[in-house]
């Protein structure tokens, strides 16, 4: 699989990112469709090593972005690239180094397994029968390799699409919401996989609107709104910064009354029987001496539950999901 | 695996490839019964020349050969430009319609060079077709009615082999008409997601087509629709080869192979693949 780390020999001329060479990336890349603008100049880069969450809701420009970058759709303006091929100028030496799927993987139903995957990874250079067997055994398809695609289900197609992906061992790995349609264990042993992958040092683009599939899988993210990047970054830098504490007293009321006399307007609310107080840390030890001067035992101050990338994502998105959810009215 | 061959090999895995040739197959044999157990011939030529189709049905029962003629005749009107029609209609559009094109297209693969494999293979799909009728006429109407040296429309008369020779050049000819077919069904392919109506739209040009041969205030047009230029094999059947008007088919035929083919591979080359 691709090194981890940042080869000068091999990369030297490649841009960086974090000490790594990026190894996809797009740049101003737009995409209309007459009147509608499905993507808006995205800039993205995707390092080496990076499993790199692509989260958008449904409609936000996800899979016209891989379509981009695969070269199966041509951009208004902009480009990708992969390593320092450019799509779709250098389309054919980018997918050399490109693998995954968009949308639902799709194969001929009149094979099997095994003749799919080696009529497709033909196209790419000579494959042996051992690496086919290999990358079968990695999605857990060994058992039904001579079976017809046709007689497979939803899930099954989503593993051989990830069997394809990974046969010729490529440099990126895009994948398309590769755990729609799965039931839980096969979502769980998709997400292992593509753990297992990052942890191998596969640069894997995954994309997803499923927030807490980005949480468990991914070290950095891009989250997209109407074909715009709205925030990329590590995911562990997607949370805002939160300083937020929860107060519980013995006599909440009178409490309430003291911390909103203090506190900034909107700092202050309830929640399920807490105070909850977003007024920096240096606010707290105040807070306490005054409560304790106004004759209220505090029971316990603790810090509020870190903001989820979830709710972040509902915040950036809500815009647009508010004028989805009004156009289906 | 060149791209020639995984073509191939796909088209040897669908079911329809084996109806089309299944029917090729068999309508020489049912011609056969037809006439092994009936007086009358059949109710109509079904070709461009009713009086050529009249002479060819007419002496099947004294000569098999006639019966490789005959299914060609029978077939060129529709049954093999509907099959030309299904098998270029699919190269683009079914794959579309089936999601596996971008499957393809994510593989590093030219454009171009996809779509004219994939267009070489729907002519070879054809051309077998043919050779199935041809070889299947030769076993039904040899093994009953026998074959003799035949009568051209001329009237000379010649050699078995040098019977066999003309009716493949005939075969030849209608293979290279069908291509137009395959070439047109091929660039409809490309403009639509849906292999129905790529089939649909190749056909019903080429019904369009034949329509007009009918009406005598579009014979301008003549000398220009590839239909009207179908039945000129039957002078392969001269003796001498009646060369002009086959040369001038030919030509036709070339134009709008080249043309819609050339159309097709401009348009996949920039189309958005969003099947």
């Amino acid at each position: 699989m691709s090194a981890e780390k940042f080869d000068p020999a091999q990369d030297g001329h490649l841009e960086v990112c974090e000490g790594r060479p990026v190894v996809l990336s797009t740049h101003g890349l737009t995409k209309d469709f007459k009147k509608l603008r499905a993507v808006d100049n995205l800039d993205i880069s995707v390092c080496r090593g990076d499993v790199f969450g692509f989260l958008g809701p449904n409609g936000s420009g996800k899979t016209t972005t891989i379509r981009l970058i695969f070269g199966l759709i041509y951009p208004t303006s902009g480009y990708a690239q992969v390593l320092d091929h450019k799509v779709p100028d250098d389309r054919l030496s980018a997918l050399r180094h490109l693998g995954g799927f968009v949308d639902d993987p799709m194969f001929y139903g009149n094979m099997t397994a095994r003749r799919n995957l080696r009529m497709l990874a033909e196209m790419n250079g000579e494959v042996s029968e051992e690496r086919i067997s290999e990358v079968l055994d990695m999605v857990g398809l060994s058992d039904r390799a001579t079976s017809k695609v046709g007689g497979y289900s939803h899930g099954m197609r989503q593993r051989l699409g990830i069997a394809l992906a990974l046969i010729h061992k490529p440099d990126v790995i895009v994948l398309d919401e590769p755990t729609s349609g799965l039931d839980p264990q096969g979502m769980k042993d998709v997400r292992e996989l593509i753990r297992q992958l990052g942890a191998e040092g596969v640069t894997v683009f995954l994309s997803s609107h499923l927030l807490h599939e980005i949480e468990l899988v991914c070290n950095r993210a891009v989250i997209l709104s109407k074909g715009r990047v709205i925030v990329q970054g590590p995911v562990s830098e997607l949370h805002p910064a939160n300083h937020a504490v929860k107060v519980l007293t013995a006599d909440q009321g009178r409490a309430l009354e003291i911390i909103r006399r203090m506190a900034p307007p909107g700092g202050v609310r309830e929640d399920e029987g807490y105070i909850v107080v977003d007024s920096g840390d240096s606010f707290v030890p105040e807070m306490v001496r005054r409560l304790v001067a106004g004759d209220v035992d505090v029971l316990a101050v603790v810090p509020a539950l870190e903001q989820g990338l979830e709710d972040m994502f509902l915040e950036l998105t809500s815009g647009e999901m508010s004028a989805a959810q009004g156009g289906t009215r | 695996m060149s791209s020639l061959r995984r073509e191939f090999v796909k088209t040897l895995f669908q079911k329809r490839t084996y109806i089309g040739w299944g029917g090729l197959f068999i309508i020489p044999f049912l011609i056969m019964l037809a006439f092994r157990f009936s007086s009358g011939g059949p109710h109509g030529q079904g070709g461009g020349a009713p009086d050529v189709g009249e002479q060819i049905f007419s002496q099947i029962r004294a000569n098999g050969l006639y019966l490789m003629v005959a299914a060609l005749l029978a077939m060129a009107t529709f049954f093999l430009p509907l099959l030309a029609s299904m098998s270029g209609s699919y190269t683009i559009a079914g794959e579309a319609e089936s999601g596996t094109l971008r499957t393809m297209l994510m593989q590093p693969v030219r454009r171009g060079a996809f779509l004219m494999s994939k267009w070489f293979v729907a002519n070879l799909y054809v051309a077998i077709g043919l050779l199935i009728l041809g070889v299947a006429s030769l076993i039904a109407g040899g093994a009953v009615f026998g074959l003799s040296p035949v009568r051209l429309f001329s009237g000379q008369e010649i050699g078995v082999w040098h019977a066999l020779g003309l009716t493949a050049a005939s075969y030849a000819f209608v293979f290279v008409g069908m291509m137009c077919v395959v070439s047109l069904a091929t660039l409809f392919s490309t403009l639509t997601n849906s292999s129905l109506t790529a089939v649909a739209g190749a056909l019903v040009l080429v019904i369009i087509m034949e329509a007009l041969q009918a009406f005598s205030v579009f014979d301008f047009l003549q000398p220009y629709l590839f239909t009207s230029k179908f039945s000129e094999w039957t002078n392969f059947l001269s003796s001498p080869v009646q060369w002009t008007p086959i040369i001038k088919a030919l030509i036709n035929f070339a134009v709008w192979i080249v043309g819609t083919t050339a159309l097709g591979y401009w348009r996949f080359r920039r189309k958005d693949i969003l099947s």
